[in-house]
């Protein structure tokens, strides 16, 4: 026969030619961006740097504030956080298995190879194991780190730390595996159905458990009473059945400082069988996983991929008859491009679903603010603090999604040079889409969280008014440095708002977003901060910032800053977008 | 050999491969023919595992492709309509990935991957990584992984999508040479003067049934009979109705003239 030299190899040959395959992938993906994206590579790593220190100090304080309390709170309070942890890798890990599995075109070449299926699902399994758990390892290790130090932990606890943190995540993240594969073996149909009552589920109990804790703000402000009460609704987490109250036992146990080596060691064994324990579990677990994969697998692909596509039938929304037909017939061209952007937008789900999920996150935040009974300067602080904060949330949007527009005309770039309109139409029409989307809930939430705070109308006023520079000057970034710096061969919005455009775009947007906020920042606090100062001792620069003038000034500046984020890149990149040859 | 079982397909209430029987032996170059539509890609996917029979077997080389599918793959080399690689490997690597999961000795592959290297004339590119590669050096490159193994069977869906005049040379003088030293090929393709040139027997596939299997003469003969041209024949077998009455579906098996 003519297949005389292959032979089906070893599940351990397989396993090696998977972790060569994966080893020679990140071999180059690394290249590539020591290469191409110097500039996002040490933004990255920079930033972590600094986003781990300040998570560091800030959980170094918040431990030593609780050392006194140690043994009930902080058990109770890792408790809650490994199990709401662990609830969350069943799902990212399911979800992230479902579409590498099912949807991505490598499983497809990989079934028509003569590759186990349980190598397959092993192979992807690690990938999505890696994007659902990185942010814990960034998260979680300064606050163990920190806890460590406070805790005065012998060097054994630190040589712990990874292995614990690895230990756990492989649990729930198996779990979502096992449950992703056997979803769609026996109930593909359902999956959804499944999959949306699951989420909706633990959406409800953590919103429950949430505003019962900060509903019933202590009218004498936080009391031991209070704290108690607040305490034993988190019980509910210390569950010896959960893999989480293995992890944070362990830790515990593990981090216990004693001057005799009798007890170290005791200590050390506890924290070690604990670990087994994790270890021991998950190992199971991916026995489970690999068995599943073998039987269910293969029929759970072609049951999905064998699934008629539902065809639906789009009728024209109303709304998109409205906005093309109400104004003059000379803006009717920039009115159609806009409706077309916003039905692309409603039909992708990626796009609104992270949209709704971060600014109602966002929301949820704003609408408990008022639990806490801020006193009038930390007030007005955390109001700007907010301010900014959806500022951040927005500038992520822009880079992400509305950066790479532009760019995704690319394809459909014959289309837009054959119609009779003017390619600086094109350019406003993605700046008046992203400027008006981004309004309502700028503008809206940060009303919400003023509101909720109780700060005066004038510092409302204010902040109205920052958002919508804000989100003229966000929009005129990404849309601008987008017409600069169009890529019209990537289909991806992902890689390109990754690249060097992308991350400047990031940048500058961050910077812009600090800027505002200090400026109109600086003469409210210099107002508050001087409060308690006797009439007249205000003088010279402080007494003209904190004047009505002052005020005036700093809204002027930010007025103008915002004129100058918006328009300098827009004209620079409507010039460029007109001499651009696709 | 390559045998079709009376297989059947269905997805709900929709049949979209029904009761299909072939045995395709060895060294014939087999092209499926048929309309957008017509169950063709859903027979492909079905012979190299990517769905299964709702009813029936399909066995490449003895093998059930569902109840061994690692043997049946070890036979098979096939290359889809939409190439699928991966972007941060290189062409080389990506040869020598598929050569490793095939279980090639490492001097076998080595020769191999220079010997497919050289047929496709790859090897300006075959050390940049794929993502700078344009469709027709990735649709190259598939084709060099897919034979590689030196494969009993070659499956190949829409095979000079994206390929110039030049690589359709190369692969249809390779996929001669192929057959010619025991080889099954078995094509889809849309171009009926692709399967005229290259295809020992024919089979014309309308709404999951295959309204006809035979030889290119077989379908020329028929052409002859009916004192039309082939076109035509192939129009009006793949509309449904009968000469002279497009658009009616006669309901008629296979017209099985081998």
């Amino acid at each position: 026969m003519r297949t005389g030299s292959c032979t089906p190899i070893s599940p351990e040959a397989e396993a090696r030619v998977f972790m060569r395959l994966r080893a020679t992938i990140a071999w180059h993906t690394l290249r590539g961006m020591l290469a191409d994206s110097r500039l996002r590579v040490t933004l990255v790593a920079v930033l972590s740097v600094v986003f781990w220190g300040a998570l560091y100090g800030l959980f170094h304080e918040g431990f030593s504030f609780l050392d006194s309390i140690h043994a009930e709170v902080i058990s109770l309070l890792f408790n809650a956080f490994f199990s709401s942890l662990m609830v969350m890798l069943v799902f990212s890990t399911g979800i992230l298995l479902y579409g590498s599995l099912y949807c991505g075109s490598e499983a497809k070449l990989l079934l028509t190879l003569p590759a186990r299926a349980e190598a397959i699902v092993a192979h992807k399994f690690r990938e999505a194991l890696w994007f659902s758990s990185w942010g814990f390892v960034l998260l979680g290790s300064p606050m163990l780190v920190a806890y460590g130090v406070v805790r005065g932990a012998p060097w054994t606890f630190y040589l712990l730390l990874l292995p614990f943190m690895l230990a756990f995540v492989l649990i729930p993240a198996t779990l979502g595996g096992i449950c992703c594969i056997t979803l769609v073996a026996w109930a593909a149909r359902l999956r959804v159905h499944a999959l949306s009552a699951g989420i909706v589920v633990v959406v409800a109990a953590a919103v429950w458990m949430g505003w019962s804790i900060v509903a019933r703000p202590p009218a004498e402000g936080v009391t031991g009473v209070w704290f108690e009460e607040m305490m034993g609704r988190l019980a509910v987490t210390e569950q010896k059945v959960f893999p989480s109250w293995w992890l944070s036992s362990g830790l515990i146990e593990a981090a216990r400082a004693d001057g005799d080596p009798a007890v170290r060691l005791a200590t050390l064994w506890e924290a070690v069988k604990f670990l087994a324990l994790l270890v021991s579990n998950g190992m199971l677990l991916q026995i489970v996983c690999g068995w599943v994969a073998r039987a269910w697998y293969r029929a759970g692909y072609s049951e999905l991929v064998g699934e008629m596509p539902a065809r639906r039938q789009r009728r024209i929304a109303w709304i998109d008859e409205v906005l093309s037909n109400s104004g003059t017939a000379a803006g009717r061209p920039l009115r159609l491009l806009l409706v077309k952007d916003l039905r692309l937008f409603r039909r992708d789900v990626s796009q609104w679903s992270q949209f709704l999920i971060f600014f109602g996150l966002l929301g949820l935040y704003f609408l408990n603010l008022r639990s806490f009974n801020y006193n009038n300067a930390y007030a007005a602080m955390i109001s700007f603090l907010n301010l900014a904060v959806a500022g951040l949330i927005l500038s992520t949007f822009t880079t992400r999604f509305v950066f790479p527009m532009i760019s995704l005309e690319g394809r459909r770039f014959w289309i837009l040079g054959l119609l009779p309109v003017a390619r600086d139409q094109i350019v406003w029409s993605k700046f008046l889409f992203s400027f008006v989307g981004g309004l309502l809930p700028c503008c809206g939430l940060v009303f919400l969280s003023d509101s909720m705070l109780g700060v005066s109308g004038n510092l409302i006023a204010i902040h109205e008014v920052c958002c919508v520079m804000l989100c003229m000057g966000l929009s005129g970034i990404a849309v601008g440095l987008g017409a600069r710096m169009p890529d019209l061969r990537e289909s991806s919005p992902a890689k390109i708002s990754s690249g060097f455009g992308g991350t400047l775009c990031l940048v500058l947007s961050s910077l812009f977003i600090m800027v505002v906020v200090i400026v109109a920042a600086v003469p409210t606090h210099l107002s508050l901060a001087t409060s308690a100062f006797p009439a007249g001792a205000r003088r010279g620069l402080v007494a003209w910032a904190t004047s009505p003038q002052g005020f005036a000034a700093s809204l002027l500046v930010v007025v103008a800053l915002g004129l100058v984020a918006t328009f300098v890149p827009l004209v620079a990149g409507i010039r460029s977008f007109r001499r651009l040859e696709p | 050999m390559i045998e079709f079982d009376h297989v059947t397909r269905t997805y709900g209430p929709k049949t979209a491969v029904s009761d299909v029987s072939l045995a395709i032996p060895r060294g014939e170059l087999f092209a499926l023919l048929g309309p957008n539509g017509a169950g063709k890609t859903t027979t492909i996917k079905m012979l190299v595992g990517l769905l299964r029979p709702s009813r029936g077997a399909i066995r490449v080389c003895g093998h059930d492709v569902v109840k061994e599918p690692r043997q049946a793959h070890l036979h098979l080399g096939y290359v889809p309509d939409e190439p699928t690689l991966y972007d941060k490997l290189t062409g080389r690597e990506f040869l020598w990935f598929i050569a490793d999961m095939f279980g090639m000795p490492r001097h076998t592959a080595r020769g191999c991957i220079d010997r497919e290297i050289a047929a496709f004339e790859l090897g300006e590119f075959a050390d940049d990584l794929a993502e700078s590669y344009s469709l027709g050096m990735k649709q190259r490159l598939v084709f060099a992984a897919s034979l590689l193994h030196d494969p009993d069977v070659l499956v190949l869906d829409e095979p000079m999508v994206g390929l110039d005049p030049r690589s359709v040379r190369i692969v249809k003088d390779l996929l001669r040479a192929r057959t010619q030293e025991g080889m099954i090929v078995f094509m889809s393709t849309h171009t009926l003067a692709m399967a005229e040139e290259m295809a020992d027997r024919v089979g014309i596939m309308v709404r999951g049934q295959l309204r006809f299997l035979g030889t290119v003469a077989d379908l020329r003969e028929q052409v002859a009979i009916d004192a039309t041209n082939l076109e035509h024949l192939y129009l009006e077998l793949t509309s449904g109705g009968p000469a002279g009455r497009p658009g009616e579906d006669r309901g008629d098996g296979p017209r099985d003239v081998s």
